[in-house]
């Protein structure tokens, strides 16, 4: 980890991050199957279209995409971050409990299960299941000392196999055709961007930033131990479980809406810590915009790289992410 | 009469059907220090956590200021016992500007941001443990000593007038030693410690409390209980005590197990 020294000062990171999310915004609608370049994208912004199709695609398929990318970035980011700081665990993701999991059976059985009974989209299934991992994860320790973190994070890793192995065991004896649907939901993918998914991901997503900046201090209090925080007057076990229920709910809509993306919640509060800050304020904002713009930008890449192809956007923050840390690990 | 700040009142705690301190009468008078000493095991520091409510599972009644531990908010506690815990690393390479800041914690409510005056306290409890320079510093970079010296900061911060402190000598070499004892007592607020060094006791201390086996074996002044017998009864070795020629506070030296055991022996002996 990189010491405070190479910590750059708030004013300038604020300067930072403000321009990349604003370049991210005008840049990334421009690249596209369709050639609308970037000077008519800005004579959009700017002024009005100059064909009434480039409205249509920058405003009804292209911002929502790069909304929804951004979004789900920010999302994923900071309950990661979270997720790490409640913890003290800094491989800690919001994927440990079990969440994408949970979601990836939801999306198998209702994909799988047969039209008669088929009364859920395949999101909201994913949805289910994903909360439902979440809560046999919390029932778990609930009843076995669940003030210890060590059991929270073993408790998510067990619960992740026994849901995947159903899903895998559901897969294997499931139509084929509706298996590849799965297994290509399960890689990742922004494509189903619209104002549906926006509507659903967006106020959880805010609601769970509020929240966990209000309890910011709190958070801090938790990074140096548990029984530290407690003698600040913080209640520890209260403060876990509403950070454990705002991430799920986060990664719970986000993962419902594009299935399995992988590393940025894992990645992105590494790079803020080691550049912008370790408490909880800094951490939630700094991770919260570059976790976006840089699921914006890897977007752009998956629609981008292959002609008339898109690769999922999981193996690519996957691949970018393993990289990352034997990177990492290099230099520890 | 000094006024009674923190009682305890037939206090016992177990853990796992282990009584660990049992029938425990304690009180601690406002701007005294007061060191709880005893061998390994005897429920120092489980005395230390039920008085400053992290073991709240106990039996018997606390009071803080005459009202009962149990039914004081978190931060209402939090707002009047400032704890430094054994040393603790952070996985996080935290500054020691970020703890100290930490002490603000029970003193705001949801968004509130600092204001000039936090930065202030902030400011001048750096000052005070002379850590200023070293504000921007990674706390797991800095020595035993100064890690002890940001968490009294932190205290500072925190303005509770209770200071609990465990074993906050552990692990410092003697210039250390001396230094974080000096400085807590220069705060000036009651102040209550574990500690092993009972020369260190004697010393900083109005009021040993000296544990065994979970209860009070003795509690009055330095002077008082450190007598040889009753240093032997507990720590089952000899020792002579005479004055520290620099503060005239009693000097404890103990003879080896060796020595101690072979004395008992001829003791037992002649009889």
């Amino acid at each position: 980890m990189i010491s405070s020294a190479h910590r750059l000062n708030s004013k300038l990171t604020a300067a930072l991050l403000t321009g990349l999310v604003f370049a991210t915004f005008v840049f990334a609608i421009g690249f596209g199957v369709s050639e609308v370049n970037h000077q008519a994208v800005w004579q959009c912004v700017i002024a009005s279209c100059e064909k009434s199709i480039y409205q249509t695609i920058l405003y009804d398929i292209r911002l929502p995409r790069v909304l929804l990318g951004f979004l789900a970035g920010f999302g994923l980011a900071i309950s990661g971050a979270l997720m790490q700081n409640v913890t003290r665990n800094p491989l800690a993701d919001p994927y440990l409990f079990g969440i994408v999991a949970g979601a990836g059976l939801g999306a198998t059985l209702a994909s799988l299960l047969p039209q008669s009974i088929h009364f859920v989209s395949l999101p909201l299934a994913a949805f289910i299941g994903a909360l439902a991992a979440v809560t046999l994860v919390l029932a778990v320790i609930a009843n076995n000392n669940w003030r210890r973190v060590e059991h929270l994070l073993l408790a998510g890793v067990a619960v992740s196999f026994l849901l995947s192995s159903i899903t895998s065991f559901t897969l294997y004896m499931g139509e084929a055709f509706a298996s590849n649907r799965v297994i290509f939901w399960l890689m990742g993918s922004l494509a189903r961007a619209d104002t549906t998914a926006l509507l659903w991901i967006f106020p959880v997503i805010l609601i769970a930033t509020i929240i966990a900046f209000s309890l910011a201090r709190q958070l801090d209090a938790l990074l140096l131990s548990d029984e530290s925080a407690r003698t600040l007057g913080v209640k520890v076990a209260r403060l876990r479980i509403i950070v454990l229920v705002i991430c799920a709910a986060s990664t719970a809509v986000i993962v419902s809406y594009c299935g399995g993306i992988g590393f940025v919640g894992l990645m992105i509060p590494h790079i803020v810590r080691s550049y912008v800050g370790i408490t909880t304020g800094k951490l939630l904002i700094g991770s919260g915009l570059l976790g976006g713009c840089f699921l914006v930008w890897v977007d752009v890449l998956a629609r981008t790289a292959l002609d008339g192809q898109e690769i999922p956007i999981g193996v690519i923050t996957s691949a970018m992410g393993s990289v990352f840390f034997l990177l990492l690990m290099r230099k520890m | 009469m000094a006024s009674t700040v923190l009682q305890a009142k037939q206090l016992s705690w177990q853990v796992s059907g282990k009584r660990i301190i049992e029938n425990i009468d304690f009180e601690l008078n406002r701007g005294e220090t007061v060191a709880i000493v005893g061998p390994n095991g005897a429920g120092k520091t489980s005395l230390l956590k039920c008085l400053h409510g992290e073991h709240s599972d106990f039996t018997g009644i606390i009071t803080l200021n005459s009202k009962p531990l149990s039914a004081l908010p978190h931060k209402d506690i939090a707002k009047q016992i400032a704890v430094v815990s054994q040393q603790t690393n952070s996985v996080f390479d935290l500054t020691v500007i970020d703890i100290v800041r930490m002490g603000l914690i029970p003193h705001k409510s949801f968004f509130e941001s600092d204001n000039g005056n936090d930065a202030n306290r902030i400011h001048s409890a750096l000052s005070k443990v002379d850590l200023l320079e070293k504000r921007q510093q990674v706390f797991n970079t800095l020595s035993g000593g100064e890690q002890q010296r940001v968490l009294i900061a932190r205290a500072v911060v925190q303005a509770a007038n209770i200071l609990i402190m465990d074993e906050p000598t552990n692990h410092l070499d003697i210039y250390y030693q001396h230094q974080i004892l000096g400085l807590a007592k220069k705060l000036k607020i009651t102040l209550l410690l574990t500690i092993h060094d009972l020369n260190l006791a004697a010393e900083y201390c109005d009021r040993i409390v000296l544990m065994n086996h979970g209860q009070i074996v003795a509690n009055d002044t330095p002077e008082q209980v450190f007598t040889p017998p009753t240093l032997k009864s507990v720590f089952n070795l000899n020792c002579a005590v005479d004055n520290n020629p620099f503060t005239n506070k009693p000097r404890i030296t103990f003879s080896s197990i060796t020595d101690s055991a072979a004395r008992t022996k001829n003791k037992g002996d002649e009889q």
